[in-house]
């Protein structure tokens, strides 16, 4: 097969402040072929597609379309040069009936009414070319998200896309719903289409693409016909790299049992979850993207509701019906969504610090400013946040310095267990390091730590003991000095004997 | 995402300008404006809305949008301070008014803060309903007082200048002002006008703050209507109108946005004071009182437009 | 706690509050009858329907805008200052061409909430809030805080008569634009563009959909509307004042929730709106009849409105199957006919 490609990408490169997103990627699609895209978290992929769709402008590199050269200045461009993207979450209108959903923008009308049976018709017809047994007159709202996804791609497809991008389709199907979406891939491909598929489940891969890019830290590790690879082969060529940042490990006593959690399930989300974690000691719970682990950490900590499950503290069983339960038996969570969950960007630094203790800084709700002030600049000394002064608004700091006022904040709380949910994400090395260091002082000190991170040299390096998640499931329990492979295959469920 | 230190500083610095200006002005088009008498009276007035204020401020500052029941709670504390005068006499149906204004502010407080409630709708339908049942108490008509030694009290002078009620609003504003800036209950209302996530993930109880403001707001708009009760010595159910779109101007003309985490009650009140000062000039100058009102509209609106520009040209959002 | 979920999730109780407007209105009905002797009489029903006319073309206004998933607080003002406008101006233009203007002064009013919420990207609820006290001290401004009298007030029998001895003409007006609301909403692109406007103004942008655009126009029907209801609400009892239309948003709000449209936007319709408005006229009749004074009928109305956005809050939005009317309709008869392989699957 070596007809022009639909479309190919030429060493697309992509900074962010701090950030080297992309480096001289080369990437390409056949009309008919389904391509897929794996790697780790941050390696890349979705930069790429963002490239791809319009979103970001490339620092580098060119974009060609049947080998013609083009520029894709915004989405609606990249739309109209037939570019369909398939997020993960949906662009639908719940109160409109599928076939609206799908002929949106351009519905076929006479006279400034809707042409019912020819929307009706034009609908079907997508919806029959896909093989998609869907009622063109049914709400979108009432259908299942399986359902839904394909009205999604129906109403991509409608506009006769050359190119259509999946990203992530399978994370809420079930095994039944993902065959039939694979069909609908099907007869995409046959009609012509190129179909990118982005996933990080590789039995899936394997099933339906017939070529494999594997992404790694932002670069190209390789491009090789499906047929040609093995699911193992993609792991090792996805997590493989040098071992440059060896975070050296301290050795900490390790003593009693600090956390136990028996049985934590939450429906649709994790199942049967079990785990202990002893004083000094740092669990490293690893797993992909969707295998439960911040829903787990967030259930813990009460953020999230439970369906079933124990909670002990030091032996003792508690509670946790929000946060506020949780801190006071002694938990404290930093989240993996900085952004969302963990800074109040109006607030100073000193204020951010503060806001999970002030109780232990004020009298009769009274803040005392000097309790508060020595509090948080002791706190931001520990952890060398730069600018050294509390009073700066937190949403000024750059990202590693953020993590760490956040970081900041728990330690204030002083727990007796901290769960630490991707917390060298987006930081750079110098704040890296920082942090590294400060959880080896809290293990020493005694604090219990579970280290939640896709960073696989990071929670081999870190943690006493591994917990693999997949699928909202324990997959395996691995102890210090297991390989990244061995991780890799829990993580993915794939067991290579 | 900085925004540029002049840009920041300008906003602070805007509105005691403002003020300065508008000292200026009024000094130059009257000769009266600036004389002890007229400005004792611009305080008297300010007094009873900048009660309410320091309760929507609180509202602002956790993005509670605001609190459209204060007209029914204004006139809840009037009504039953007079209503009950005669059988518990003006102070203990002073408080069985704000009392009944607090319960009014707590189930809007329930409404809004835990079950989630649009606080628009929510506090317009709660005022019609609290009015309603006001003025059933007192069956819908104009009550009337009958306790000239109260009304004496409140606008009579301490040391001969200072008016009773001026103080008990600057005592207001002072312990609203300390309630925001020095406590807990003040740092949460930020974080939660800021980030209701990362605040909740904090272990605050972002449900119950955003109670409380309503419950806070609803008692002191009682609290103000039982005051202008009390000075008037009559109150009739339509006694609060208005007050809560004075009391929205004033805390947006003092620079709190409307989409919380930032703003102080002296900030408020200095709003209030800005238009409460471009309405005592347009009275120096024999200005009907209909276009006053025009002057607030187009301040609101200014006053938000110029908010959403500035975090826009910051890069907030 | 559990048989409370149950009811809760179950597709009865699901079916009862998405077609919540016809319970509603059919037991405020009952109710009705049961405690006015005449109530289902047409002469009561046309008076009641006439009475709610000009409260029903503001609602036509407001359903609109929030569909587009916005406030509108400042009808009842932009009533006012058409009506002012409309009375006003009759000896010096004459009463149709002042009828005129008034109406003007509604799509005035409506374009400048639309240029401050599109332009200058205040949100609605303070826009309107501004633009209502604005408006509102107008109208003080121009009157004087004192109502204005037409020239002739046997000129707003036009719309105050019944026509032919059954309804006013003001009833005929309100009922053709539900219609055409209905109409627009159901069948024209741009009414169901609105839905996405309302429900994903991004995604719709993404689609090619200008949003901007429509939010603009929503506001400024919902301005144009408010002047019609107030152009005849002068007319008819050929007054200006400056305090007409004071409590009237509240009621057409708890019109358009009781009909089903949501306050967040991209849910609603106009036959929902209809029949909200249809309880709230029942509902205003008995208690009328009763001699429920007006603030104890304003609790009612505030009642009302709180359980419902309460009832909309806890009733799971997730709903595994379609219940709309037609919905519902569609599946009895497709059962009947066993047309199995047009539906989809069941998941």
């Amino acid at each position: 097969m070596t007809e022009t490609a639909v479309l190919r990408m030429t060493g697309i490169s992509k900074s962010f402040p701090g950030i080297r997103a992309l480096s001289a990627v080369d990437f390409d699609v056949e009309a008919g072929e389904v391509h897929a895209v794996v790697g780790e978290n941050g390696a890349g992929k979705s930069t790429l597609m963002k490239v791809l769709a319009g979103v970001y402008q490339p620092d580098d590199g060119t974009i060609e379309l049947d080998g013609v050269a083009v520029r894709l200045s915004d989405p609606i461009e990249a739309r109209r040069r037939g570019i369909g993207m398939v997020y993960q979450e949906l662009n639908l209108v719940p109160d409109l009936t599928v076939a609206e959903n799908i002929l949106l923008g351009s519905t076929p009308s006479r006279f400034g009414l809707v042409d019912r049976r020819a929307l009706r018709e034009q609908a079907r017809a997508v919806l029959d070319e896909l093989d998609a047994r869907i009622h063109t007159d049914d709400l979108v709202g009432s259908l299942t998200v399986s359902q839904q996804q394909i009205v999604e791609i129906a109403k991509v497809y409608a506009a006769r896309p050359r190119i259509v991008v999946l990203d992530e389709p399978t994370s809420s199907l079930s095994e039944h719903e993902t065959q039939s979406l694979f069909r609908i891939i099907g007869r995409m491909t046959e009609a012509g289409l190129a179909v990118i598929y982005i996933s990080h489940r590789l039995r899936e891969v394997l099933d339906i693409s017939q070529r494999v890019t594997v992404l790694r830290d932002g670069r190209l590790v390789d491009t090789r016909p499906t047929s040609g690879i093995t699911a193992a082969e993609m792991i090792r060529l996805m997590v493989g790299r040098d071992l440059t940042e060896v975070f050296p490990k301290r050795e900490v006593e390790i003593g009693e049992v600090a956390l136990s959690v028996t049985g934590l399930s939450r429906a649709g989300e994790f199942d049967d979850i079990s785990l202990t974690v002893r004083s000094g000691e740092i669990l490293g719970l690893a797993g992909l993207v969707g295998a439960g682990r911040t829903e787990v950490a967030r259930a813990i900590f009460g953020l999230d509701n439970r369906d079933a499950g124990l909670i002990e503290i030091d032996g003792t069983v508690v509670n946790i019906r929000g946060p506020r339960d949780a801190v006071r038996a002694g938990i404290a969570y930093v989240p993996e969504d900085r952004k969302r969950d963990g800074i109040v960007p109006q607030l100073s630094i000193k204020d951010n610090i503060s806001l999970a203790v002030l109780d232990r800084v004020s009298a009769a709700g009274w803040i005392r400013p000097n309790a508060e002030r020595t509090l948080a600049r002791q706190k931001a000394d520990e952890l060398t946040v730069t600018p050294p002064a509390i009073t700066p608004r937190v949403d000024t700091l750059s990202g590693g310095n953020q993590q760490k006022v956040v970081f900041a904040k728990w330690l204030a709380a002083g727990p007796r267990v901290l769960i630490l949910d991707e917390p060298t994400r987006g930081v750079d090395v110098g704040a890296k390091a920082d942090i590294h260091t400060i959880i080896g002082e809290l293990a020493a000190r005694g604090t219990a730590i579970v280290l939640i991170s896709s960073e696989l040299p990071e929670v081999l390096a870190v943690s006493d003991r591994i917990l693999v998640l997949h699928d909202g499931r324990i997959s395996a329990e691995l102890p210090r000095g297991a390989s990244e492979q061995e991780v890799m295959h829990a993580a993915t469920g794939e067991f290579v004997s | 995402m900085q925004q540029s230190v002049f840009a920041r500083q300008g906003t602070r610095l805007a509105l005691p300008i403002s003020i300065v200006l508008i000292l200026l002005v009024g000094a130059l088009l009257s000769d009266k404006f600036l004389t002890l008498r007229n400005l004792t009276n611009v305080l008297i007035n300010m007094s009873i809305v900048g009660i309410i204020v320091v309760g929507m401020t609180f509202v602002f500052v956790t993005r509670g949008l605001a609190d459209l029941s204060v007209p029914a709670t204004v006139a809840v504390g009037g009504l039953l301070v007079l209503g009950l005068q005669s059988s518990l006499g003006t102070l203990g149906a002073a408080v069985v008014g704000v009392l009944a204004a607090a319960i009014a502010g707590a189930v809007n407080g329930w409404l809004v803060g835990y079950a989630g409630l649009n606080p628009v709708i929510t506090t317009l339908a709660s005022g019609t309903i609290v009015l309603g049942i006001a003025q059933v108490f007192v069956g819908g008509v104009i009550v009337y007082g009958d306790d000239p030694q109260a009304q004496d009290f409140l606008t009579g002078r301490v040391f001969g200048v200072v008016p009773v009620i001026v103080l008990i609003f600057i005592a207001v504003v002072a312990m609203g002002h300390l309630l925001l800036s020095r406590t807990v209950l003040g740092r949460w209302s930020y974080a939660v006008g800021s980030n209701p996530f990362a605040t909740q993930a904090s272990a605050v109880p972002v449900r119950r703050v955003r109670a409380i403001v309503f419950l806070l707001t609803g008692t002191l708009a009682g609290f103000s209507g039982v005051l202008l009760g009390v000075t008037l010595q009559t109150a009739r159910p339509g006694i609060g109108m208005g007050y809560e779109f004075d009391a929205i101007t004033a805390v947006v003309v003092g620079g709190v946005s409307l989409l919380g985490g930032s703003g102080t009650v002296l900030r408020a009140i200095g709003g209030l004071l800005f238009v409460q000062l471009l309405t005592n000039i347009m009275v120096l100058q024999g200005v009907p009182t209909e276009p006053q009102g025009i002057v607030k509209g187009v301040l609101i609106a200014g006053a938000v437009a110029i908010d959403v520009a500035l975090r826009r040209r910051g890069g907030r959002e | 706690m559990t048989s409370t979920r149950h009811i809760l999730d179950s597709e009865v109780f699901h079916a009862l509050v998405r077609n919540r407007v016809v319970v509603i209105l059919v037991s405020t009905l009952v109710i009705g009858a049961t405690l006015v002797p005449g109530f289902l009489e047409f002469r009561t029903a046309s008076l009641g329907l006439d009475r709610m006319a000009t409260l029903g073309l503001v609602a036509i206004g407001l359903t609109v805008v929030l569909i587009a998933g916005q406030l509108d607080l400042s009808g009842g003002a932009i009533l006012a200052l058409s009506g002012i406008a409309t009375i006003g101006l009759q000896s010096q233009l004459g009463q149709i061409p002042a009828a005129i203007v008034g109406l003007a002064v509604g799509v005035a009013a409506g374009a400048v909430n639309g240029f401050l919420v599109v332009v200058l990207r205040i949100n609605s609820l303070v826009a309107t809030l501004a633009s209502l006290l604005f408006f509102r001290a107008l109208c003080h401004l121009i009157t004087e805080s004192r109502p204005i009298s037409g020239i002739d007030p046997l000129f707003g029998l036009i719309v105050s008569r019944p026509i032919g001895g059954t309804f006013t003409g003001r009833t005929v007006l309100f009922f053709a634009m539900i219609v055409l609301l209905h109409l627009w909403l159901t069948r024209a692109v741009a009414g169901r563009q609105l839905f996405a406007v309302g429900s994903n103004p991004a995604s719709a942008e993404a689609s090619g959909i200008r949003s901007r655009a429509y939010l603009f126009g929503a506001f400024v029907f919902s301005g144009t509307m408010a002047g019609v209801a107030g152009v005849i609400q002068s007319l008819s009892v050929n007054t200006g004042s400056p305090v007409f239309g004071e409590r009237i948003v509240l009621v057409a709000i708890a019109a358009v929730v009781i009909g089903g449209t949501r306050l967040e936007g991209g849910r609603g319709s106009a036959l929902g709106t209809l029949g909200g408005l249809l309880t709230i006229a029942a509902l205003t009749t008995a208690m009328e009849y009763q001699s429920v004074p007006a603030y104890l009928q304003d609790i009612v109305t505030g009642v009302i409105l709180l359980l419902l956005i309460l009832l909309d809050r806890t009733v799971s939005s997730s709903q595994r199957r379609d219940v709309t009317l037609a919905a519902l309709w569609r599946r009895a008869w497709a059962s009947r006919q066993l047309k199995e392989n047009e539906r989809t699957n069941a998941p």
